[in-house]
Order: C-alpha cells, then sequence, then structure tokens
C-alpha cells in the first residue's frame, strides 16, 4: 500500500491527503469538546495519532495536506473560524514522521513503531511549537503563556495519544497491507 | 460510497454570492481581528453584528443548525469563556496585568491532599472572556453556513480559481466529500460495537486507558477508509488523473455584489490594521460601565 517515493506528489497523495483530512477532521469533531487542563484553546484530540500514522504511511505531502485541511475543516465545523498558525501547525505535525516513510519497511515491527512514534513525537514539538509561537505574534499572548499555557499541554495531549494510539494503528494497518497484498 | 451534505439550495443574497467572495470575505474578518490583535469591545460587537446579519441573510432554519449551535455554544462558553473567566488566558496579557477588581473568587482544592488555592475571577476577566466568546462567535458565523449554503460542488473550483494548483484544490474537494462518509462509517462502527457491549459513553479508568478504549472505534474507521482509498485511487488513474491540466465543470464569475461584499471585507481588515498601529486602538479596555455594572 506503499510508494516508497518520499517526496512524490500524485493521485495517492491527493486521495490519502484528502481521506487523512476527513479523518482528522471527522474524529477531532467528535472529540473537539475534551479541553486540555490548563490550557487556553485548546482540546484533546486522539485524531492526531490519526494523522501521524497517514505522515508515516503515506509520507510528507500526505501528512501536511492531512493536517493542514483536516484541522482546517475540524475548526470550521465545530466553529472555531479559521486559525492558518494552528492549521500550518497541524501540517507541519503531519509532514515531520512522513520524512520516514520511505524507511519503514515492515509496520509491525517494533524497531519500526518506535521509529515512527519518535518521529511523530518530534512533528508534533515542531508542529506545536510553531502554532504556539505563532499564537504568540497573532493573539498578544505572553512567552509563557504561549508555552505552559499552549505548547506544554498540546504537546503532552498528542504525544499520549501517539504513544497508545499509533503503535495500534501501524499493527492493524501491517495486516490490511499484508491481506490486500499492495 | 459518498452521501451529501445537508446543502439545499436557497434564494438567499449568501447564496448569490461567489463562494471565493465568501472565502475571501471570511479571512478578511478573521485577519482583520487576529492579525491586528483586536480585543476592543468597540470594534468587535459592531464586526460581529455584521456577521450575525450575514448569518440571518443566509436564513439557515433552525432546525438545521441547531446541533451544531448546541455544540458551538458548549464549546464557546464552557471551555473559552470559563477557561477565559478563571484564568485570563488565551488573549493579551493585560488582561491579568492590569488591576482590576475583584468580583468573587472560586477555590480549587487538590482531591485528596490539603492543598489547594483560591482563583480570583475579576472584572476584567469576566470582559475578557465576553469579549473572547464574541470574537469567536464572529468568525464561527461566518463559517457555520458554508457547509450549509454552499454547492459541495464547488469547493474545487472555488479553491482553484483563487491560485490553488489542481492537486491541493482536489484534495480540498474531496476531502469535503469524504469528510460526511467519515462521519457516517464513523457513526456506523460505533453503533456495531455498542451492539458487542463497547460503551463509548461511559469510557472509564485513567487517561491512557481511556485514549485505549478509544482504539475499536477508531482503528475499523481508519483502516476501512485506507481501503476505500485504494479504491478511489484505482478510479482516479484509470482516468488519468494527474496527467495534464485539469479543467473545472463549473464556471465562477464576479458580479458587483461580490465586489462590494470583498471591499467591504478588505475596509474591515485595512480600518483594524490602521486602528491599531497607526491609532493605538483596539487593544483589550475594560469599559466603565461594566465595572460599575459588576462591582458598584
Amino acid at each position: 500500500m506503499n510508494d516508497k517515493s518520499t517526496w512524490e506528489f500524485g493521485t495517492r497523495q491527493v486521495v490519502y491527503g484528502a481521506i487523512g483530512a476527513a479523518l482528522y477532521g471527522g474524529l477531532s469533531l467528535l472529540t473537539n469538546v475534551i479541553p486540555l487542563p490548563a490550557a487556553g484553546n485548546i482540546t484533546f484530540r486522539p485524531a492526531v495519532a490519526v494523522l501521524i500514522f497517514f505522515g508515516a504511511a503515506y509520507g510528507p505531502w500526505v501528512g501536511l495536506l492531512a493536517g493542514f485541511f483536516g484541522n482546517t475543516i475540524g475548526d470550521w465545523f465545530a466553529g472555531w473560524g479559521f486559525y492558518w498558525h494552528w492549521s500550518l501547525g497541524n501540517g507541519l505535525m503531519g509532514m515531520v514522521p512522513g520524512l520516514i516513510m520511505a524507511s519503514i519497511k515492515d509496520f509491525k515491527a517494533r524497531p519500526e513503531i518506535m521509529k515512527a512514534v519518535g518521529w511523530g513525537t518530534l512533528g508534533i514539538a515542531v508542529g506545536m511549537l510553531f502554532a504556539s509561537v505563532m499564537e504568540k505574534l497573532t493573539g498578544g499572548i505572553d512567552w509563557s503563556t504561549a508555552i505552559v499555557g499552549y505548547f506544554v499541554p498540546a504537546f503532552l495531549g498528542n504525544f499520549i495519544v501517539t504513544i497508545i494510539l499509533l503503535p495500534i494503528l501501524m499493527i492493524a494497518f501491517a495486516g490490511v497491507a499484508a491481506q490486500r497484498g499492495r | 460510497m459518498l452521501v451529501s451534505w445537508k446543502y439545499r439550495p436557497r434564494n438567499t443574497f449568501i447564496q448569490r454570492l461567489d463562494p471565493r467572495t465568501r472565502f475571501i470575505f471570511m479571512v478578511c474578518i478573521i485577519f482583520a481581528l487576529t492579525i491586528s490583535d483586536i480585543w476592543d469591545y468597540r470594534i468587535i460587537f459592531p464586526v460581529f453584528a455584521i456577521s450575525l446579519t450575514l448569518y440571518l441573510m443566509a436564513r439557515i432554519e433552525w432546525k438545521d443548525v441547531r446541533r451544531a449551535f448546541i455544540y458551538i455554544f458548549i464549546l464557546v462558553f464552557f471551555i473559552v469563556g470559563l477557561n477565559g473567566m478563571l484564568s485570563g488566558r488565551g488573549g493579551p496579557s493585560s488582561v491579568t496585568n492590569i488591576p482590576s477588581p475583584v468580583v468573587f473568587t472560586v477555590p480549587f482544592k487538590i482531591p485528596w491532599t490539603d492543598l489547594g488555592w483560591d482563583v480570583a475571577v475579576t472584572v476584567s476577566k469576566i470582559w475578557f472572556a465576553l469579549n473572547q466568546m464574541v470574537r469567536m462567535l464572529t468568525m464561527a458565523m461566518l463559517a457555520i453556513p458554508i457547509p450549509y449554503t454552499l454547492d459541495p460542488n464547488i469547493y474545487g473550483t472555488a479553491f482553484k480559481r483563487m491560485g490553488v494548483s489542481d492537486k491541493v484544490s482536489f484534495t480540498m474537494d474531496l476531502a469535503f466529500r469524504f469528510l460526511p462518509t467519515t462521519v457516517r462509517d464513523l457513526m456506523i462502527t460505533m453503533d456495531a460495537q455498542r451492539a458487542r457491549g463497547y460503551e463509548m459513553d461511559k469510557l472509564k479508568g485513567g487517561l491512557f486507558s481511556r485514549i485505549r478504549k478509544l482504539a475499536p472505534l477508531v482503528i475499523p474507521v481508519v483502516m476501512q477508509s485506507t481501503v476505500t482509498g485504494e479504491e478511489v485511487i484505482d478510479a482516479m488513474d484509470l482516468r488519468a488523473f494527474g496527467t495534464a491540466p485539469r479543467t473545472w465543470l463549473k464556471e465562477l464569475h464576479y458580479a458587483n455584489r461580490d465586489y462590494l461584499m470583498i471591499g467591504l471585507g478588505v475596509a474591515i481588515f485595512v480600518a483594524c490594521c490602521i486602528l491599531k498601529w497607526g491609532f493605538g486602538i483596539g487593544g483589550f479596555i475594560v469599559p466603565q460601565f461594566f465595572t460599575n455594572l459588576l462591582v458598584g
């Protein structure tokens, strides 16, 4: 199910970018009502694991598109409006783990899963830090609020979700890929 | 495979607008409030009135949007409002920096310990929470009608005509089309799992346990989507998607009303920027009447 050309942008990337966005947006809608403690306008999103999985499985463009459009869709339908920096931050969160797509050969092998979780964590850090810093620039908040109030809870919430759900998603994906034989 | 939106054609001014106009106007309002960092109620409330007017002009029946509004009100009032009122965070630091009379205190206590503290709710925090809620509703009022009043067939065309590439436009187009299918799949999966004894409404245990218990809902939907994706790719490849510049069935044309709305949006954006950066107006202030109202 995996084309290993990391930076290719063809039909596969368009379709899985769209599916990832719909899944991320749809699942976010269901869980947007769960607030993170101590955070301003940040909610708990189990769907982040799905976004990182799409990045790791289908590449950086898919992760970027799924994160950007998925967050936009989720925010629109939740009525939050359009916050470009959070959408782009979510896009980066999906894009960074996509950089290791070509190196993942076996989705149920423990080292590969650990690698995906590690790069997913890096993606969360990069994406949420970008959004939090941009929030400071556009929202007028101070550094401590940007880091303690936004980045830390967003990072921790997404990290916990990722280490629990991403391995399950990868193992399930390995089974599906083996059944389909492509 | 695909299900449609609750979109219905209505003969309204809003639906006669070019979709690009609506996106551009919405972006103008969002940028006007966020980029210039407007927190002044003298600007936020009039812009909210414009958003509300446009929303009402869309003439969407209450029964259609009731659930969305209940959800949004819960989100805005309980998450944003309460958070803003208790912490004063999520906006400018002046909310907590300026001296403000305390209206009441909320005691917090860590369970099973003697540790605890009182959170002071000040006039400034309450006014900030109110402003933040109105600010968010201003943007939400422009976003909510979109799925109800914008033909799903023209999302892709609209993005393409705004200068986005074919593939990215089509990704956005497909994402909007997949969303109802995804939500439907989630509902079907939830019902199927409930029939097997899965109780999503009663997820118990710690944070880790609760997340793990979401797996029976999330995994089948994601895996089904990956399989569906292969079928969609095959169908698109058979139609030679991406081999040449794509043509779009729908044509879009601006009318005078579109220029009027875009002009209004740009004017609001420019006015907010000039007020904020030119005259220093637009920062967070607490009006005296509100202070008098709460503390006399």
